[in-house]
């Protein structure tokens, strides 16, 4: 099946920066109400998902080939 | 903290969007980033219910509940709308059916309400707008997609003129 890869190295970065930005979440909620604390259970979990979406995002970016090359390489 | 994962929210459910709108509802990276979004909107939630909670109980969580809001509370006391604020005409041209009705539906009411208004309330208005209009977005390019013989209108004006 082919796909629109077009834009996925932007997608690939914000997607990163995202995760960045969202990784000290459950330390701040472990120091502040403790480790089985159901909030900060729920933020590792929040997180895990988005290292998850991350790795396969990056790894899609990866293996997709730029339409543009294949213009390219047609002239 | 509730800042960074409203922001996270929106990014994140844009990215979701973003990633279906070229792979497809289906694809397995469509269905973790909506996995994504849908765990920040869970965190996003459980922490404003314990910044509630908190602050209506005992103060033996009370720094958390300060932790919670002090990026996100006004400094100055939070103006109240007076009434002849609180009126909304729609600017010429908007349909009936913008979200910008319902944003300052909610918004008046949330401001008429004893509670008043905060800036966090009115953010977390705006972004229920955004998310609604997302979906109703994705619902209506599926449909077009599946069946544009039901919307010649966009199809005329999305086909390009042959050149002579």
């Amino acid at each position: 099946m082919n796909f629109d890869t077009r834009g996925f190295s932007q997608l690939t970065r914000r997607a990163t920066d995202l995760m960045a930005e969202t990784a000290d979440v459950p330390n701040v909620l472990r120091i502040r109400l403790g480790e089985q604390h159901e909030l900060t259970r729920a933020a590792r979990e929040m997180v895990a998902s988005i290292e998850t979406f991350v790795r396969e995002l990056r790894s899609f970016d990866a293996f997709a080939e730029p339409v543009e090359s294949d213009i390219y390489q047609d002239l | 903290m509730i800042r960074t994962l409203s922001e996270a929210r929106s990014r994140a459910t844009e990215l979701a969007v973003s990633v279906g709108s070229r792979l497809g509802a289906d694809h397995q990276l469509t269905q973790l980033a909506n996995t994504a979004a849908a765990n920040i909107e869970n965190t996003l939630r459980e922490v404003r219910n314990a910044a509630v909670d908190k602050q209506e109980s005992a103060p033996g969580l009370a720094d958390l509940h300060g932790a919670l809001q002090t990026e996100t509370q006004p400094l100055a006391p939070t103006p109240v709308l007076t009434p002849a604020v609180i009126a909304f005409e729609a600017p010429a041209g908007l349909e009936p059916e913008h979200w910008l009705h319902a944003f300052v539906d909610q918004l008046l009411a949330q401001a008429r309400d004893p509670g008043g208004i905060t800036f966090e309330s009115a953010e977390r208005l705006l972004q229920q707008r955004k998310d609604e209009f997302l979906r109703d977005f994705l619902t209506a390019r599926r449909m077009y997609r599946t069946y544009p013989h039901l919307f010649p209108e966009i199809a005329d004006d999305t086909r390009q003129p042959t050149s002579s």
